[in-house]
């Protein structure tokens, strides 16, 4: 039975606790196992006692001289947890070096240069693991696929990936297979990926509320619906799913139900701008515009350069007609996405009123020369060049407007009544331009009631933004000259 | 997740005993609940760590009071009570697994000492070791042929004696192979894990096997007579090289006639073997590592705390059923059998010395402790039927009692899914408030709109251009600390250290070209002389590297009478050129009024 430490503690470097015990034995004393500690640095690794943890391989490590393997192991993976990548490299090198056959030293090796950004090397690292691994693993080829990803190579990522889904049809490879497809443009499939997912973890929230999200931007919104469903009736606390099912009943007006989502959403997720952009345009939906204010503000400063929070701050503030802080959103957002068309129109509105009737005639422009097919931005036009007295102006709209209207389907009602408003108007006009002046100011107020804009309320399901497309630094040219 | 009714919670436990200063160090496979000496009064026996490697005992607590103490030779592993044999009066043993022996206590005293079986030599290893017995070879030889070996097979492939020997510092070697050349060569491994499973009754009485594994990758089940080793499954697969690690064993069934084990290893595997199998089979991969399980004999689904802060609940077909996540991380894990209520709950104590209580996936109680419980168990204590006792991580000892009045609300909170409804209905939105002075300026801008905005527009302009004034200015006079003209693109930046009247200050140069070499520059310090002095007004500077930054200093007197300071300007000045490459202004600190005494 081996006793005493003190014994042999000229041979061995003292263990860091050199008071052992005083017992001797003349024979040779039994040796300790190498490994007689790997149990209790397991067990405290687990645990997430590091600092225990680190001692205890510090001692093991000098009893050995570093050549303890699972200890080497296990500091890697502490070290890796405290986000010292290239120390746990080394880590991981020597467990290596002292094993070379073993495959997860390998993975791990790799997986350490992967989190250093060195795809290349861990590319290779893993197809070594792959080579040495007797039984295919799923872990390595859904490695090998994140791998060919980062470096560009989309089609042997899909195949290690494919590989990885038959292998393990774990949740993560599907995912990874999924959202390159997303990435190529190819939803078809990626919805295809994630039905197989979700027949494989049909527990899985995360699973439906992705395939959910997917149906809604082909605009299968029924399919989407049941998957939102399902995936909160599994877990009635995801965020995601809760946000992308109220966006739902918003785009349907269903204001309070979308609310009670948003509600149990932000409980888990109050920092999210997507969701208080939705949550402030719930309120304005409601007409309660001080409180769709303060949660827009809210989210504009939780993310100060989003397009859709910018566009929706402009809009509410025009409903409270306060043009000079709608221009200032709204100019920040045809910064941001200078294509948008209906920027420009309620940049051009809030111009109107701001009394500066040049800039608003160029922001009319721009406005419907990027969207010559938009029937609302020459009704608009019209009705601002007739209030400007530019009644000539206003018919050409007007007819211009009618060619387009003819063309639309599904024109709200209420455009075309401001319309044959405004044609009563300007005929009246035209003709009392020779005669009396007496009811012009009359009729020209009541053009006034008309509405001005059918604007899109900007409503987000989707939390991460897809970026605006092309950001060309100025074009605040428009409507400051 | 909040629990609703934290007050409910505590009547249902009594604290029956606070130890603060037992200065126990273990865990909950060292704790085991028996009785010793076949009186009915049930003894507590626990494997205290000691200091991790020393003052190692197994202590027996009868009552509130230490019983008796043992001095272990190792650090224990794992310490479970069961009977050997028939024999009355039904006195259980107790084994202690601590290193490559389990130690057999009966009675409390030593009656047998299992060492677990050496495993194959490597027979080029053996052939090694007798060369250098028989005085064929030289010691640095040895270890230079063992090294070399050591990366073919491995580090653990050697055996015990290699392993200390490459471990060792060269100078000892000798004295280390003369010492134990002689001894057989051995290849010993560690128990990593224990458990008992029934030999061929069920009753709670019946002689149990030992169910040990190792850290070669095996299990190994014991007769608890003769300590012949009955099965021995591994838990990999023969031909793969990796070894997999058993982490925490649970064992049911009979010996006799059919049983399981189940296996959470290392590698984060669930691993399962049943009777007549030579190799465990894969159940399910794991999403974290394994922090302490237990299964179910009811309907054999485990329960295992992972370390990714979740409790999982798997079937015995290796189907997730589900998951609940922890407030914090899990440390250890005992069931609480409730016949009463025909259920059995699960403890999981938390990291920060909370502890739950969990009926399936539904919260049923929470106990709050000081520290962190390390060791939980729970079971007949002294009289009582229903105790729960726990080492927390600072060494106190707690025993709780359950009321025999107690009864968990069972269907209490329902499951989430049924509380989330009802708890949206009173949370509110946090909506932020607007004051008064919102509303006015929100009314004094729809009235004056228009001029707001020509205002706001005509003092953004101004501004523009007043940033582009100040641009163009600090271009002109070459200002700015980094010149990126001409063929010379140096960074500066300065640094001035002490409290005066006394200051140094250090001037960092950078050449932040790719490529181009900078020559024949100096710095020119430019500064009012009734104020300072300076040691070296002009420095010449060498040639610049592209990339390296190159410090330089000097020291600078404060000679005002007065507690004023200044500006100093620096100029990068090329020779033969009257316009300095780049300048900067350095704010000189005001300078310690007690030091111009």
């Amino acid at each position: 039975m081996n006793s005493s430490r003190s014994e042999y503690s000229n041979g061995i470097p003292a263990r860091s606790v050199p008071k052992s015990r005083q017992e001797t034995s003349s024979k040779a004393p039994e040796l300790n196992a190498i490994e007689g500690r790997n149990w209790l640095i397991h067990r405290h690794f687990t645990r997430k006692e590091f600092g225990i943890c680190k001692i205890l391989i510090q001692e093991e490590l000098e009893r050995t001289r570093g050549k303890q393997e699972f200890a080497n192991y296990i500091q890697g993976l502490i070290l890796r947890h405290e986000g010292k990548i290239q120390e746990s490299l080394e880590c991981f090198q020597i467990c290596h070096s002292l094993h070379p056959k073993n495959v997860d030293y390998i993975k791990q090796v790799a997986r350490s240069l992967f989190l250093l950004g060195l795809h290349n090397l861990a590319l290779e690292a893993y197809l070594d693991a792959q080579q040495i691994s007797e039984v295919p693993d799923w872990d390595i080829f859904y490695n090998l696929g994140e791998c060919w990803l980062r470096l560009g190579e989309h089609t042997k990522a899909k195949e290690s990936l494919r590989q990885a889904v038959q292998l393990g049809h774990h949740e993560r490879c599907y995912v990874a297979l999924a959202s390159i497809y997303k990435l190529e443009g190819d939803t078809q499939s990626a919805i295809e990926i994630y039905k197989a997912a979700v027949e494989s973890a049909p527990d899985s929230a995360q699973l439906a509320t992705a395939l959910g999200l997917l149906y809604l931007e082909e605009g299968k919104y029924q399919h989407a619906l049941e998957k939102l469903g399902g995936a909160l009736a599994r877990d009635p606390q995801y965020a995601q799913a809760l946000l992308a099912a109220g966006a739902m009943m918003q785009n349907h007006s269903d204001y309070d139900v979308a609310l009670s989502k948003y509600k149990i959403a932000a409980q888990s997720w109050p920092e999210s701008p997507a969701l208080w952009n939705n949550v402030g345009m719930c309120f304005y939906g409601k007409k309660k515009y001080v409180a769709s204010l303060s949660c827009l503000k809210r989210a504009h400063y939780l993310s100060p350069l989003d397009w859709d929070i910018l566009f929706n701050l402009g809009l509410v503030h025009m409903a409270t007609q306060q043009y000079a802080s709608a221009f200032h959103f709204l100019s920040a957002a045809t910064n941001l996405r200078p294509a948008h068309a209906g920027t420009f129109l309620l940049v051009a509105i809030s111009l109107r009123h701001l009394d500066d009737p040049d800039n608003a005639s160029e922001a009319f422009k721009q406005a419907s020369l990027l969207a010559p097919l938009d029937a609302s931005i020459p009704l608009n036009y019209a009705v601002f060049l007739e209030s400007q007295g530019d009644l000539d102006g206003a018919a050409l709209q007007l007819e211009r407007f009618q060619e387009l209207a003819q063309v639309t389907p599904r024109l709200s009602p209420e455009l075309v009544q401001t319309a044959t408003q405004l044609s009563k108007l300007l005929s009246n006009r035209l003709r009392s331009r020779n005669g009396s002046k007496t009811d012009e100011n009359e009729m020209s107020s009541k053009s006034k009631l008309a509405i001005e804009v059918e604007a899109q309320v900007r409503v987000r399901n989707h939390p991460v933004d897809s970026s605006p497309e092309g950001e060309t630094p100025n074009s605040m040219a428009d409507d400051e000259v | 997740m909040n629990p609703p009714r934290n007050l409910e919670y505590e009547q249902l436990w009594l604290n029956a005993h606070t130890d603060t200063r037992a200065a126990v160090y273990t865990f909950s496979s060292c704790i085991a609940l028996a009785d010793l000496n076949a009186d009915g009064d049930f003894k507590l026996i626990v494997a205290d760590l000691g200091t991790g490697s020393t003052n190692v005992k197994l202590k027996v607590y009868k009552g509130t009071s230490l019983h008796s103490e043992t001095a272990l030779l190792d650090v224990p592993t794992g310490v479970v009570s069961f009977y050997m044999d028939n024999s009355e009066p039904r006195m259980p043993a107790i084994a202690v697994a601590s290193g490559s022996n389990i130690y057999i206590y009966k009675n409390m005293r030593p009656y047998f000492k299992f060492s677990l079986p050496s495993m194959d030599v490597n027979p080029m290893e053996k052939d090694l070791w007798l060369q250098v017995r028989d005085d064929q070879m030289e010691v640095p030889v040895l270890v230079e042929l063992l090294n070399n070996l050591n990366s073919e097979i491995g580090f653990a492939q050697l055996s015990t004696q290699s392993q200390h020997l490459l471990a060792l510092d060269p100078l000892n070697a000798a004295s280390f192979v003369q010492l134990y050349s002689k001894n057989p060569l051995k290849r010993q491994t560690v128990v990593t894990c224990i458990t008992t499973l029934k030999k061929a009754l069920a009753d709670e009485k019946a002689v149990s096997c030992l169910v040990v594994g190792t850290e070669s990758g095996e299990i190994l089940v014991l007769d608890p007579e003769a300590f012949t080793i009955l099965e021995k499954i591994k838990i990999n697969n023969q031909d793969s090289s990796t070894i997999i690690v058993p982490a925490v064993l649970s064992a049911f069934g009979l010996h006799a006639v059919e049983f399981r084990i189940i296996a959470a290893c290392r590698d984060g595997s669930l691993r399962v073997a049943r009777r007549g199998w030579t190799e465990s089979k894969l159940l399910v991969q794991l999403p974290a590592q394994p922090v302490a399980m237990t299964v179910s004999p009811e309907n054999a689904s485990i329960t295992i705390a992972l370390m990714n802060q979740t409790l999982q609940c798997i079937s015995k077909k290796g189907k997730l059923q589900w998951v609940v996540t922890l407030p914090a991380a899990a440390c250890a894990l005992c069931p609480i059998p409730l016949p009463h209520q025909s259920t059995t709950l699960i403890a999981v104590s938390l990291n920060g010395g909370l502890l739950q209580l969990y009926n399936g996936r539904q919260l049923v109680d929470v106990i709050k402790a000081t520290q962190s419980v390390s060791g939980l168990a729970f079971g007949k204590f002294g009289q009582e039927e229903n105790a729960l006792i726990m080492f927390t991580v600072d060494g106190s000892l707690l025993v709780k009692i359950l009321k025999r009045t107690a009864h968990f609300n069972l269907q209490g909170g329902g499951t989430s899914a049924n509380i989330v409804p009802a708890v949206a209905q009173q949370i509110k939105l946090q909506i932020p408030k607007k004051t008064r002075l919102f509303l006015d300026q929100t009314m004094r801008e729809r009235d004056n709109c228009v001029m707001m905005h020509r205002t706001f527009q005509r003092d953004l302009f101004q501004l523009r251009v007043d940033v582009a004034r100040a641009c163009v200015k600090a271009l002109q006079s070459c200002n700015n600390p980094i010149s990126l003209e001409g063929a010379e693109p140096v960074k500066l930046s300065a640094q001035v250290l002490g409290l005066g009247p006394l200051f140094k200050m250090v001037i960092m140069l950078q050449n932040i070209s790719a490529s181009t070499l900078i020559q024949d520059v100096g710095i020119l310090f430019h500064f009012d002389d009734k104020m300072y002095t300076m040691e070296k007004p002009f420095i010449n500077v060498p040639m610049l590297v592209p990339g390296v930054e190159y410090p330089f200093e000097t020291m600078i007197r404060n000679i005002s009478e007065l507690a004023l300071s200044d500006q100093i300007r620096v100029l990068v000045v090329r020779e033969g050129q009257s316009q300095p490459l780049l300048a900067a202004i350095i704010n000189m600190p005001v300078c310690d009024l007690l030091g111009m005494v």
